[in-house]
């Protein structure tokens, strides 16, 4: 007999003309949980006493998905075996799970996609989720609005879910989000910028012609992105086309959605009612454990849809406790609002428990304290100790009066001694037996070598090591992944200093508010200008880190476009052929056009040899321009005033100053730029000089202007020889 | 020990999909429930195995058992299935007492005051098998073969039509049961009387749909927050042309002064007389008592749930997300204030006046007995004893 609700009608829906799959990328491609996640996927961390695989997989069932593929990079077995051992695998479930080893070569979420696509296993559109997702949001309807979309618009290749939160909520990452540009009327994406909040983002670009072409747009700083995407099968095949694309979002749509040349489409759906979160960082445990416990995720709470499958009674102040009356409580003990405890756990006289999350079989010793506490199963915690915001892994013992104060994370298995004081954000993880044949890890055995005298921190008889604190000497080029971004995504951290740093630096920028408007007088200059590029030619004058790091960045791409260059002049690439690797190398870096023409531009500058004898330089320019000068405008766009001035600029500031009349006159009659170019180039401020502080630049570039002049005299005089006008001149 | 044969029934597919369904609350309300829980029924029994009686009654139960442990706040769930062993065990009863009456028909020519009185009492010899301990010798193997070793399912040949009767005649009812509740509306609203009613209850919009047929009277709607349930009541009464005004919440208590009758729906109606309803019923149902208006309580018979002292339990008001009360993009405020969103009330017994079901009107303090009546003491709680 067919189902009759509502729910089933659904079902056929999605399923009109395939099975509905989904895609769960049960890794975090990072090591924020650690040493949490030291034996143990990320996947399996208990939420609410359910393992964040269970709750993802509840989402999806939810949505009508039949079939499941995990992709697991750390730990596999463990996931798979929990896989066999959930209910999920049971056959009256209905849905299908299967289980894809990737290799441990898979650093990115682009490295699992492009995995997925080598395995074949997609057939249709799918749904593309993180393995830490809790939602309780209608994840068909999103399929069924893509699936129509995609018949009207073939190129609409990506929904992405997001909720709309506050600016501020605790839910919202304050470390990486996203900024996303929608039409108002078709919630097409039509920018997306990855933003990050130490140091804190302060300016989006925005690409005009997105301005241009929509008539209405919202610039929305207010959505959380849930990490749900409905993806069309070409996804992945994008993945495997562009090698480079590593994140999602941050490379994947931005890539996209910038790219002038793959001619795609991505959707947002942005959802009103329902709820949905990844526990992407130990700041989003804490809010979405709280999130579950206020009941946002109903029917996913405890008492109702557990997706571990227990049975939790809901009390008064949001206070959940296991069904099954094992739970001890001792008649002196204080069980504050939100908390949830499970089953066969005592809690002895005396103990105060607020708003936290005891698992299975733990022991709660007299008179502790927990506060804001996550305790995994299997943890006995003895008399007198504190614990608070923390998240303290299974099988711990907190040795009696013990403090672990707000932030800390304690890994499995460890044993703090008596009186032990972990600090604030201290990381402590066990000991690992000699005989122990994990998988290795260069960060653990350095930590465990660099061990000083920790008994006055871990308390007697403890086997615990104590993770460092603070950035680490090789802090991840990524700006995401930095300590002082990662900072806003711990646990217990309100991070005040480093958010009144960045308060103060506001107020600094404000300042330089005048010159900012100086610089917007320079915008003019390049067409494809955007507001980034601008405050990097500045960058100079503003110490803020923000742009230092994108000058970073700069170099690095400068150095690989050098290289490249070298390369084609040494091999006597194609032009074709060189043009494709710079345009490669610019979408990889998404930087300008401008520093791809500057870098261009300089290379033909620098292959000029420097002697005395001028017809031989004269020579040598000319072969030089005649083989390479068609590469400046095959870079991906014709700009030949910025060509000009460009080569003024690399000419002042090298000591091939004199070949700037030369290079210009060849450029010239090789038709590279023509007479109009260089009399616009010639009025242009830039030109001139103007807003350059005196000095050797600002010389070269008056010499600069000055060769422009008399080459402009001389067009004058042909004119005048030609035709005999009146010139504007 | 468990018996192989009814577990296995017992976690039949269909089973298992619906309880997910509950779970995840993709079959809510309270006839939808007990439709479904019907509907289920009759794909575990129509598959299952069993010889005797208890392995059948043992089935019921067991899937009842699991349905209400899964969604404990539909109570329909329990009550269908209650309902669904009463009748199968009076048809056994009938059944076995006619082959026991043919084997010993002499013991039953004898009238003793003693025996009088016996049979006098209420459904007392229904009550098995407290009476026919002895129950495989007790029975002669006419009509009802129970644990024939020859013919293991000779007793599900004969019992399985009756209990898919029994099915039928509960689905029946549930089909039947705005009708019947309706047919009695003329009685209890008079001409130009002022109805408030609270929430979108579906019996009580066929209850005053079919009293428009024969009276002019005018409903106040309450808009019923946070679900705005009254909305939809509202546009459902106007359009079966009915005066309808629609008014806020708050204004329940300043306009009861003109009310004359308030009509609400239940959700589960409690052996004390109590019952659950809708946010906001329990509201006015204080305001009605302030007022001296009396409560009038529509609900169909399968919302009689033979559970007592479910108000002790903070839990059974069904908390819901607080989404709808306080917006998730209220980011700075979710952080700090606990928004607690419950379904229902519990309304106290002193506050209704009368219950009118399918099965007539009955004050609350009577509905105790129409529960005896209607469902077996055994079955309060519902589960697989397996012995």
């Amino acid at each position: 007999m067919p189902p009759k609700s509502s729910a089933g009608k659904d079902k056929d829906l999605a399923t009109e003309d395939d099975v509905l799959q989904a895609v769960i990328l049960a890794d975090s491609f990072n090591t924020r949980f650690r040493p949490l996640t030291l034996g143990k996927p990320r996947c399996l961390l208990p939420v609410c006493n359910a393992t964040l695989l269970d709750w993802t997989f509840e989402s999806l069932v939810l949505a009508g998905v039949q079939e499941i593929f995990v992709i697991c990079r750390s730990y596999p077995e463990q996931v798979k075996s929990a896989i066999r051992a959930s209910k999920w695998s049971e056959p009256t479930t209905g849905i299908k799970i299967v289980p894809i080893i990737t290799s441990k070569e898979c650093f990115t979420p682009g490295d699992a996609l492009r995995d997925i696509y080598t395995h074949g296993i997609i057939k249709t559109d799918f749904v593309l989720v993180m393995g830490d997702l809790v939602s309780n949001v209608r994840i068909d309807e999103v399929v069924r609005i893509h699936k129509e979309r995609r018949k009207v618009n073939k190129d609409a290749i990506m929904t992405m879910v997001v909720k709309e939160s506050g600016a501020v909520h605790r839910t919202r990452s304050r470390a990486d989000y996203g900024i996303f540009v929608l039409d108002s009327q078709t919630s097409q994406c039509l920018h997306y910028e990855a933003a990050v909040g130490y140091p804190p983002t302060r300016r989006v670009p925005i690409p005009r012609d997105v301005l241009a072409e929509h008539p209405e747009v919202e610039i929305r700083n207010d959505l959380i992105d849930c990490c749900i995407d409905v993806c069309s099968v070409e996804v992945p095949s994008l993945f495997q086309d562009n090698f480079d694309y590593g994140d999602i979002r941050r490379d994947f749509v931005h890539g996209v959605l910038t790219s002038d040349l793959l001619m795609k489409d991505i959707y947002c759906y942005v959802i009103k009612e329902g709820y949905a979160s990844r526990v992407s960082d130990t700041r989003s445990y804490d809010s979405v454990s709280k999130d579950i416990l206020s009941r946002w995720t109903f029917p996913l709470v405890p008492d109702d849809n557990h997706p571990g499958g227990h049975a939790y009674e809901y009390l008064r102040g949001n206070t959940y406790i296991a069904k099954d009356n094992s739970v001890v409580l001792s008649r002196t003990c204080r069980v504050n609002a939100n908390t949830l405890i499970g089953a066969h756990t005592t809690v002895a006289p005396g103990a105060v428990v607020t708003a936290s999350v005891i698992g299975q079989r733990c022991t709660i010793g007299p008179n502790v304290t927990l506060s804001h506490a996550y305790v995994f199963d299997d943890t006995h915690i003895e008399a007198d100790a504190v614990v608070e915001q923390s998240i303290v892994g299974s099988g711990v013992r907190i040795g009696e009066g013990a403090r672990v104060e707000r932030g800390c994370l304690v890994g499995d298995g460890v044993t703090l001694g008596k009186g032990a004081r972990l600090g604030a954000f201290e990381r402590v993880s066990r000991r690992r037996a000699s005989s122990e044949d994990e998988e290795s890890d260069e960060e653990w055995e350095e930590v465990e070598k660099n061990q000083g005298d920790t008994s006055a921190i871990l308390g007697p008889g403890s086997n615990a090591i104590v993770w460092p604190k603070g950035p680490s000497e090789d802090d991840d080029e990524l700006e995401v992944e930095r300590f002082d971004n990662q900072r806003l995504m711990r646990i217990g951290d309100a991070a005040a200093d480093l958010l009144a740093q960045a308060e103060a630096d506001e107020s600094d920028s404000s300042e330089d508010e005048g010159d900012e408007s100086d610089v917007s007088s320079f915008a003019p200059l390049s067409r494809t200008s955007s507001f980034s590029s601008v405050s990097a030619t500045t960058a100079a004058t503003q110490s803020s880190i923000a742009a230092l790091s994108s000058a970073a960045a700069e170099s690095e791409f400068l150095s690989e476009v050098t290289q490249s260059l070298e390369r084609a002049f040494a091999e006597g690439h194609s032009v074709e052929n060189a043009a494709v690797e710079l345009k490669t190398l610019r979408m990889a870096s998404n930087v300008d056009l401008r520093r791809v023409r500057e870098a261009v531009v300089a290379a033909i500058v620098d292959r000029v040899p420097l002697t005395q004898d001028f017809a031989v330089q004269k020579r040598e320019i000319a072969r030089l321009v005649a083989r390479w000068g068609p590469l400046i405008n095959q870079i991906g766009g014709v700009d030949p005033v910025e060509t000009v001035e460009v080569l003024q600029y690399h000419c002042a500031k090298s000591p091939r100053l004199q070949l700037f009349g030369p290079l210009l006159a060849q450029l010239y009659q090789d038709d590279i730029v023509d007479e109009d170019d260089i009399r616009q180039w010639h009025v242009t401020p830039a030109a001139r000089g103007e807003g350059l502080k005196p000095g050797a630049l600002l010389d070269g570039v008056k010499y600069g202007w000055v060769v422009g002049q008399k080459l402009i005299e001389q067009f004058d005089a042909q004119e005048s020889d030609d035709e005999s006008d009146d010139d504007d001149e | 020990m468990s018996d192989p044969a009814v577990l296995s029934a017992i976690n039949h597919r269909a089973v298992d999909a619906y309880i997910a369904k509950l779970r995840r609350r993709q079959v809510v309300g309270s006839r939808e429930a007990a439709l479904e829980t019907l509907r289920v029924l009759r794909q575990v029994v129509s598959k299952a195995r069993f010889s005797n009686i208890e392995q059948l009654t043992g089935i019921i139960r067991g899937v009842g058992g699991r349905l209400v442990e899964a969604q404990p706040k539909e109570h329909s769930v329990g009550n269908t299935i209650r309902k669904i062993l009463h009748h199968v065990r009076d048809e056994y009863n009938a059944a076995s007492k006619a082959t026991k009456a043919k084997e010993s028909r002499s013991e039953r020519t004898e009238y003793s005051l003693a025996n009088f009185i016996s049979q006098g009492q209420i459904r007392k010899d229904s009550v098995w098998p407290t009476l026919h301990q002895p129950l495989a010798e007790d029975e002669a193997p006419i009509t009802l073969r129970e644990n024939d070793s020859n013919d293991p399912d000779s007793f599900a040949k004969v019992m399985k039509p009756v209990v898919m009767d029994a099915i039928q005649d509960v689905l029946d009812e549930l089909e039947t049961v705005y009708d019947n509740i309706a047919k009695t509306a003329r009685e209890h609203i008079n001409p130009d009387e002022i109805i408030l009613t609270i929430g979108h209850s579906k019996t009580v919009e066929a209850f005053l749909k079919a009293a428009a047929h024969y009276r002019s009277y005018t409903v106040i709607v309450a808009e019923t927050g946070p679900s705005y349930s009254g909305h939809t009541m509202a546009k459902a009464l106007s359009a079966a042309g009915i005066s309808t005004f629609l008014v806020p919440d708050s204004s329940i208590y300043a306009l009861m002064s003109r009310v004359t009758k308030v009509v609400l729906g239940a959700h589960a109606i409690l052996a004390t007389g109590g019952m659950f309803a809708i946010t906001g019923s329990l509201l006015a149902a204080t305001a009605a008592r302030t007022h001296s208006t009396p409560v009038v309580v529509c609900a169909g018979q399968f919302k009689f749930t033979p559970l007592w002292n479910l108000y002790h339990e903070y839990g059974a008001l069904d908390f819901a997300d607080p989404s709808s009360v306080l917006g998730f993009e209220e980011g700075a405020l979710v952080d700090k204030v606990e928004v607690l969103n419950p379904y229902y009330d519990y309304v106290a017994p002193d506050l209704v006046d009368v219950f009118v079901t399918n099965d007539g009107d009955h004050p609350p303090s009577s509905i105790y007995r129409l529960i005896k009546e209607t469902y077996d003491d055994e079955d309060t709680t519902l589960e697989y004893k397996s012995k």
